[in-house]
């Protein structure tokens, strides 16, 4: 039996994060909560709710709690390891339809996708704007062809999360993580999901922020 | 020789009698010591040598004056010292996390082994 963790990246979600891990918890294993060093109750809401919390002393950004979490989930003999946000915009239903590929050996790691069947409600501003960009940089510069550039809900399989190791700290994993990928000549799946929109997330200058960040990896190396 | 001359030639001496400072001190290690002396040096003698450089560039048929090359050249190596210092700052950032994430793993492998 394939034992599955889910990795849930947290900072200053004490309103949502309880209710994500009781939603999570019928679809996995093992729970694994990164407190990003929050200041808010987010650590003892999650211990309360059964989830291991792992809590880092300063805020370093969701990239480094993903592999703060890949590492914990390794340590635990993890096989599966899926990845969702702490803000309740996944649905938790999904995550059975994200792991399939894996379970049926037809991809070591899958995305979760807002632009195929499903419809998410993006924000206008997102769909015509940022995001057209975002997918034209990832297609021309990293060449990922992927519907969905940045999407934080993603399933792999064991011995992918050894293989790739997150080194931007902030929100240019998406890009590393795809980019790693297919680079590593992974087997890529993407899954349709629904995202829930509670605020706007991403801006402009966080899609500028994530190049920068991308590049000064690429030179610092 | 100008008295601007004199005036950078005394700043520059300030700051290779603090360069000896800081390596009596230990604060600074033989390489970077060696590094900043040679730098002053060279900056000393391009300004004791201003009117052999204004000279030179105007044999190349360069338009700017000795003071403003020297100028120029400052710009440029302060841009590059700027370009390293971001990739000193981006390993550094790195060293941080994998810090934070080392003492966050082995706290909780030592709260849920109990």
């Amino acid at each position: 039996m394939l034992k599955i963790a889910c990795v849930i990246p947290a900072w200053n979600e004490e309103k949502n994060i309880a209710q994500v891990i009781k939603n999570v918890r019928p679809f996995v294993d093992k729970i694994i909560v990164i407190d990003d060093a929050s200041k808010d109750a987010t650590s003892k809401l999650a211990e309360e709710a059964g989830a291991y919390v792992i809590r880092h002393l300063i805020n370093r950004g969701q990239g480094a709690a993903l592999q703060t979490g890949n590492d914990y989930a390794l340590n635990l003999g993890i096989d599966i390891i899926v990845h969702f946000d702490g803000d309740n915009q996944f649905l938790a239903e999904e995550i059975k339809d994200m792991i399939a590929p894996i379970i049926k050996n037809e991809a070591d790691i899958v995305f979760g996708s807002r632009f195929l069947e499903k419809k998410a409600n993006l924000p206008l501003f997102k769909r015509l704007i940022i995001y057209p960009l975002a997918q034209a940089f990832t297609r021309l510069i990293l060449g990922i062809k992927l519907s969905d550039p940045q999407n934080g809900f993603r399933a792999m399989t064991r011995q992918t999360a050894e293989k790739i190791r997150i080194m931007n700290r902030e929100m240019a994993h998406n890009s590393e993580i795809q980019t790693k990928a297919f680079s590593y000549k992974l087997r890529v799946a993407e899954v349709p999901i629904t995202v829930i929109y509670h605020h706007f997330g991403q801006k402009l200058s966080g899609g500028f922020k994530i190049i920068k960040d991308l590049f000064i990896y690429k030179l610092s190396k | 020789m100008l008295p601007q001359q004199i005036i950078a030639l005394l700043i520059i001496l300030i700051f290779v009698i603090k360069l000896f400072t800081q390596k009596k001190k230990e604060i600074i290690n033989q390489t970077e010591f060696f590094s900043w002396l040679i730098f002053w040096f060279i900056a000393g003698l391009a300004i004791i040598f201003i009117k052999n450089i204004d000279g030179f560039l105007a044999e190349l048929g360069v338009s700017a004056s000795g003071i403003n090359f020297l100028f120029y050249i400052g710009v440029l190596i302060l841009f590059y010292f700027i370009f390293r210092l971001r990739l000193i700052i981006a390993k550094l950032d790195r060293q941080l996390t994998d810090l934070t994430r080392h003492v966050a793993i082995k706290e909780a492998e030592k709260k849920y082994q109990k």
